[in-house]
C-alpha cells in the first residue's frame, strides 16, 4: 500500500517537474526541473525492483542535466540576472501536439492489456533484463559502446581548431610545443 | 542575553578581517595582519566572509568609494576601523572587538539597513556586452571585470580592467587608484615606506620583509597556506628586528619551497619573461624566467637583504628603474602598471594572479598611456 | 567474519547521521588544530566552534538578481549528498540500506557534486563565484572518469556491487594492498568532491573565495559543513571498498570501521597542509593522460586476476 502511494506520488512529481521545464524562465531552472523529473522516474524504477537500472537512470540523468545546464549557460551567456527566457517555442502548434502525444502515451500505458506475471522473480533481475533485451548480441552491444566512445573522441580531435602542426611546427620538431597555456604533463 | 552573549563572545574571538591597504601604508597593513593573527582572528577573502573592515591609511576619493561599497556588502555584525599608523593598530582592533560584541548596537545597525541584505556582487554583476572569437576560434561573450583594488594578496591600489573570455584575460588596462591625490607625491604610490609623501630610504630589514610579504602572497595564491604562513612569520620577525630567527626560518622556507616538486610543477612554464621583454616593459631585469624562477629570485633577494648567506650566484637586490617618479624612496624599484596589464594578457585569471604576484611589486608607477 | 551485513530499520538513520556528524566535527577540529599550529596560535581547537558561532550570528545575504532558489539548493546539497552516501556504508554487522548496487549508488551521488557546487557558484550572479563554479567543473572533467573506474576495481574483484559483499571479499588481503592505484585515485576523487586541499582552486583566494565568495551566515555554514561531511563520508566508504571493512583483531567490527575511517579522514585533512593547489588547467592533462590509463590498467589487472584465479 505504502509502495503504491510512493509510486504514484513520484509519478505526480515526475510529471509536474516535467511541466515545470516549460514554465520556468531560465535554462538552469529548466535543466534542473528535468533532472528532478528524471530522479523521480529513477526512484520509480527502483520501486519496480530494477535497482541497477533505477540507480543508473539517476546517475546518468543528473550528470547529463548538469552538463546541459553548464553548456546552455555558456553558449547563451545566461546569468541569473537575465532570467526571463521563454522555454516554449512555437507554442500555438507545439502545445496541442505535445499534450496530445502525452495523453495518447498515457492512455496506452493505462489501458494496454498488460500480461500478468508467470513464474517467479529471477535471481538477478538486471542480468535477466539484459539477456531478455539483447540475447546473444550482448558482446556486439558491449563492443558498440566502446566504438561510440572512440567515435566521440575522434570527432572532437578532428573538429579541434588547433592541430599538431600548430603545436609542433610544420616539421613537428618544435619543443616545447607552442601552447597558449602549458598543460600538466609537459607534452 | 546569556546564550546570545556567549555566542557573541565566542564569535568575536574568531572574527574575520578584510584588510584594505591604501598605497603607501604597507607597514600598517602588516601590523594589522600580525596583531589580528595573535588574537586568533583570520583574514577574510571577500566582504561576505568579513566581520571587520580595516582600512589602513586614509583613502583618496576613489578608494573611499570602493570602501563604502564594500562596507555595504559586509553581512553584519560588522565593524569598521580606520588605522592611520602601525602604533594605532592595537587600539583600533580593541575598538572593533567592542563594536562586534555590542549586540544591541549590531541589532540597530542591521535594522537600519534596507531589506534582507541585498548587496552588489564585488566583481560587478556578470553583465555581458558583446561577443568575439576566443583563442580556440569559438564565438565567446566578453565579460568586463575589474580586478582590484581590493582582492586578497593583490598589490595595493592596483586596478586591472579586464576583458574576459570565460576566465581568460584577453585584454587588460591597468590603473592605480587615486593617482595624483594628496599624500602621494608625484603620483607614485609608495609601497616601500609608511610615510605620507616623505621619501625615506627603507632599511635592509624592511626590504627583506617586503620580499617575504610578496613571497607569502604568491604562496597563498598557489594554494599552499602553510608555507605562506611561514613567509608571513618571517616577515614579522624581520620587522621587529629578530634577524637571526628570521634568517633561520628563511633558510627553512627556501628548503621547503625548493623541495616541493608539486609547487615547481604548478609554477613552471607560466608567465615566461625573457630579458628583452622585461626591458621593453620597463620591469626590473632580475625578473627573467617563469613564475617559479621569480619565486626563488624573491627568496634569494630576501635572504641577501636579511644579511644571510646567499645560496645561489648572488643576484643583487632589485634593480632601480631609471627615471622613477619622485616621491619613491631610493632603492625601491617601480613597476609600471602598463607592464602588469601586458604580462597578464592571454592567461586565465588564476595564472594571471600568480604572474602578478611573482613580479615582486614594491611600488607602482604612474600610468603613462591612455 | 565473512558474514554479509544485514539491513537495520530506518529508525537508526539518525544514529548514522550522528556518526557522520561526529566524524565531520572531528575533521573540522583537526583542521583547526593543524591550522592553529601552523599559524602559531594557541586556540587552534576552538577555531571550529568559534567559526560556527560566528556564522550562526551572521546575517544571511543575497546579491543583486541572484537565483536564490538554485543558489541555496546548491549550498545545502553537499550535506545531503554526504548523508545519502553513508546509508550504504556497513558499520560492522549493520547497514542502513542494503542495496545490491550500492557501489553505483555512491557513484550516482558523487556526480551530484557537479550540480551543487556549480549551482552555488552560478546562482550568486557574481563574476568571482561563477569563475569558481567553472573551475570545479574543470576539475570534475579530470577526476570524474578516473574515480568511476577506480570504483570498478573492488566491484570486479568481489564480483558484486553490494558494498557489504565487497567488504566481505577482502578476507585474506585488503584491496588497498593489491589495487593501490585505484585506492589513490579514489582518495583524490573524495578530496575533489569535497573541494578540499589540492582541489580547492574553486574556492581560491585569487577569486575572493570563488564559489563561496558571496556566501554568509548559515548558508556558508551549510556549505562548509557539507565539505567536511563529504570528506568524512568518502573516508567511511573507503573502508568497505579498500580497507577490509570491519576486519581486524580484538575490537568488534563496527569499531574497526570507525577507526579506519577516522585514520583515513585524518590523513585527508592533513594533506591540505602539505601540498599546494592542483590548478585545473594543468591537472586536466594529468587526469586524462596519467590517472585514467593507470586506473584502466589497474582494472584490467584485477579482471585478469579474478578470471585467472
Amino acid at each position: 500500500m505504502v509502495t503504491h502511494l510512493v509510486f504514484w506520488g513520484l509519478a505526480v512529481v515526475a510529471v509536474l517537474a516535467g511541466v515545470a521545464v516549460f514554465v520556468v524562465n531560465s535554462m538552469a531552472r529548466a535543466s534542473y526541473s528535468l533532472a528532478l523529473s528524471f530522479i523521480a522516474v529513477g526512484l520509480q524504477v527502483l520501486l519496480l525492483q530494477q535497482l541497477y537500472v533505477g540507480v543508473l537512470v539517476i546517475l546518468m540523468m543528473v550528470m547529463e542535466m548538469a552538463i546541459m545546464a553548464v553548456y546552455m549557460n555558456m553558449f547563451m551567456g545566461m546569468n541569473p540576472a537575465m532570467m526571463s527566457m521563454n522555454m516554449v517555442h512555437g507554442a500555438r502548434h507545439a502545445l496541442p501536439v505535445s499534450v496530445g502525444v502525452f495523453l495518447l502515451l498515457a492512455a496506452g500505458a493505462l489501458f494496454a492489456p498488460w500480461p500478468s506475471r508467470r513464474g517467479s522473480l529471477p535471481e538477478d533481475v538486471t542480468a535477466a533484463l539484459g539477456t531478455e533485451l539483447m540475447g546473444p548480441k550482448m558482446l556486439a552491444m558491449a563492443a558498440v559502446g566502446v566504438v561510440m566512445a572512440a567515435t566521440i573522441v575522434s570527432g572532437v580531435v578532428l573538429a579541434a581548431h588547433r592541430t599538431r602542426y600548430d603545436r609542433f611546427g610544420d616539421d613537428l620538431r618544435r619543443r616545447p610545443a607552442a601552447d597558449p597555456q602549458p598543460g600538466g604533463v609537459g607534452r | 542575553m546569556g546564550v546570545s552573549g556567549a555566542l557573541a563572545r565566542l564569535a568575536t574571538r574568531h572574527a574575520h578581517l578584510l584588510v584594505i591597504e591604501v598605497p603607501g601604508h604597507w607597514l600598517t597593513r602588516v601590523a594589522v595582519e600580525r596583531q589580528a593573527g595573535v588574537r586568533g582572528w583570520r583574514l577574510a577573502v571577500s566582504p561576505a566572509d568579513a566581520d571587520i573592515l580595516a582600512v589602513c591609511g586614509s583613502p583618496g576619493p576613489e578608494l573611499a568609494l570602493v570602501v563604502a561599497n564594500l562596507w555595504e556588502q559586509l553581512p553584519g555584525p560588522r565593524a569598521r576601523i580606520d588605522v592611520a599608523a602601525p602604533e594605532l593598530v592595537a587600539a583600533a582592533l580593541d575598538q572593533a572587538e567592542a563594536t562586534l560584541r555590542d549586540t544591541p548596537r549590531q541589532r540597530r545597525d542591521s535594522a537600519g539597513r534596507d531589506g534582507p541584505g541585498r548587496d552588489e556582487a564585488p566583481g560587478g554583476d556578470a553583465a555581458l556586452a558583446h561577443g568575439s572569437e576566443d583563442r580556440d576560434g569559438l564565438e565567446m561573450d566578453v565579460l568586463h571585470v575589474r580586478l582590484g583594488p581590493v582582492l586578497p594578496d593583490w598589490p595595493a591600489g592596483l586596478v586591472l580592467r579586464t576583458h574576459l573570455h570565460g576566465d581568460l584575460i584577453v585584454e587588460a588596462q591597468a590603473g592605480v587608484v587615486d593617482v595624483g591625490q594628496g599624500g602621494l607625491a608625484g603620483g607614485a604610490p609608495v609601497v616601500g615606506g609608511d610615510t605620507s609623501g616623505e621619501a625615506r630610504r627603507p632599511d635592509a630589514g624592511e626590504l627583506a620583509a617586503q620580499r617575504c610579504d610578496n613571497v607569502a602572497r604568491l604562496l597563498a595564491l598557489a594554494g599552499w597556506s602553510d608555507a605562506a604562513g611561514l613567509a608571513r612569520a618571517i616577515r614579522d620577525h624581520l620587522l621587529i628586528g629578530e634577524r637571526s630567527a628570521a634568517t633561520t626560518e628563511l633558510a627553512r622556507l627556501r628548503r621547503r619551497v625548493r623541495r616541493s616538486w608539486l609547487l615547481r610543477w604548478s609554477l613552471r612554464r607560466v608567465g615566461l619573461l625573457p630579458s628583452d621583454e622585461l626591458a621593453r616593459l620597463g620591469l626590473a631585469p632580475n625578473l627573467t624566467g617563469d613564475v617559479w624562477d621569480r619565486l626563488n629570485g624573491m627568496l634569494d633577494r630576501a635572504t641577501i637583504a636579511a644579511g644571510g648567506p646567499a645560496g645561489v650566484a648572488a643576484r643583487g637586490p632589485a634593480g632601480v628603474a631609471a627615471g622613477g617618479p619622485t616621491g619613491v624612496a631610493a632603492g625601491v624599484p617601480v613597476t609600471p602598471p602598463a607592464a602588469v596589464a601586458s604580462v597578464v594578457s592571454g592567461w586565465d585569471v588564476a595564472t594571471a594572479r600568480l604572474i602578478v604576484a611573482s613580479l615582486d611589486i614594491a611600488a607602482l608607477g604612474v600610468v603613462t598611456d591612455g | 567474519m565473512a558474514e554479509v551485513p544485514a539491513a537495520v530499520s530506518g529508525g537508526w538513520a539518525p544514529v548514522a547521521a550522528g556518526l557522520l556528524g561526529t566524524l565531520a566535527v572531528a575533521a573540522a577540529l583537526l583542521d583547526g588544530a593543524l591550522a592553529g599550529r601552523a599559524a602559531g596560535v594557541r586556540s587552534g581547537m576552538g577555531r571550529s566552534a568559534g567559526e560556527v558561532a560566528r556564522l550562526l550570528r551572521q546575517r544571511r545575504r543575497t546579491t543583486v538578481a541572484a537565483d536564490r532558489l538554485l543558489w541555496r539548493i546548491g549550498g545545502a546539497g553537499l550535506l545531503v549528498m554526504a548523508l545519502m552516501i553513508v546509508t550504504v556504508v556497513p558499520l560492522g554487522r549493520w547497514t542502513l540500506f542494503d542495496l545490491d548496487v550500492g557501489v553505483v549508488w555512491v557513484n550516482a551521488l558523487d556526480v551530484l557534486a557537479w550540480a551543487f557546487v556549480w549551482l552555488t557558484g552560478w546562482g550568486a550572479n557574481s563574476a568571482y563565484a561563477l569563475v569558481g563554479g567553472y573551475r570545479f567543473l574543470a576539475h570534475g572533467l579530470a577526476y570524474e572518469l578516473p574515480l568511476m573506474f577506480a570504483l570498478v576495481a573492488p566491484a570486479v574483484a568481489a564480483s558484486s556491487l553490494r558494498v557489504g559483499e565487497v567488504a566481505a571479499a577482502q578476507q585474506g588481503l585488503w584491496f588497498v594492498v593489491w589495487m593501490p592505484v585505484a585506492f589513490v585515485v579514489y582518495c583524490l576523487g573524495v578530496v575533489a568532491i569535497a573541494v578540499w586541499g589540492p582541489f580547492s582552486p574553486a574556492l581560491g583566494r585569487d577569486v575572493a573565495g570563488g564559489v563561496t565568495a558571496e556566501l554568509s551566515g548559515v548558508d556558508r555554514l551549510l556549505f562548509l559543513a557539507g565539505r567536511y561531511a563529504l570528506l568524512a563520508a568518502g573516508a567511511a566508504f573507503a573502508v568497505p571498498m579498500f580497507l577490509g571493512g570491519g576486519a581486524g583483531p580484538l575490537l568488534p567490527a563496527w569499531a574497526w570501521v570507525l577507526v579506519k575511517a577516522t585514520v583515513l579522514l585524518a590523513g585527508l585533512v592533513w594533506l591540505r597542509r602539505r601540498v599546494p593547489a592542483l590548478r585545473p588547467d594543468v591537472f586536466m592533462e594529468v587526469g586524462w593522460l596519467v590517472l585514467l590509463p593507470a586506473v584502466l590498467l589497474q582494472d584490467l589487472l584485477v579482471a585478469v586476476v579474478v578470471i585467472g584465479g
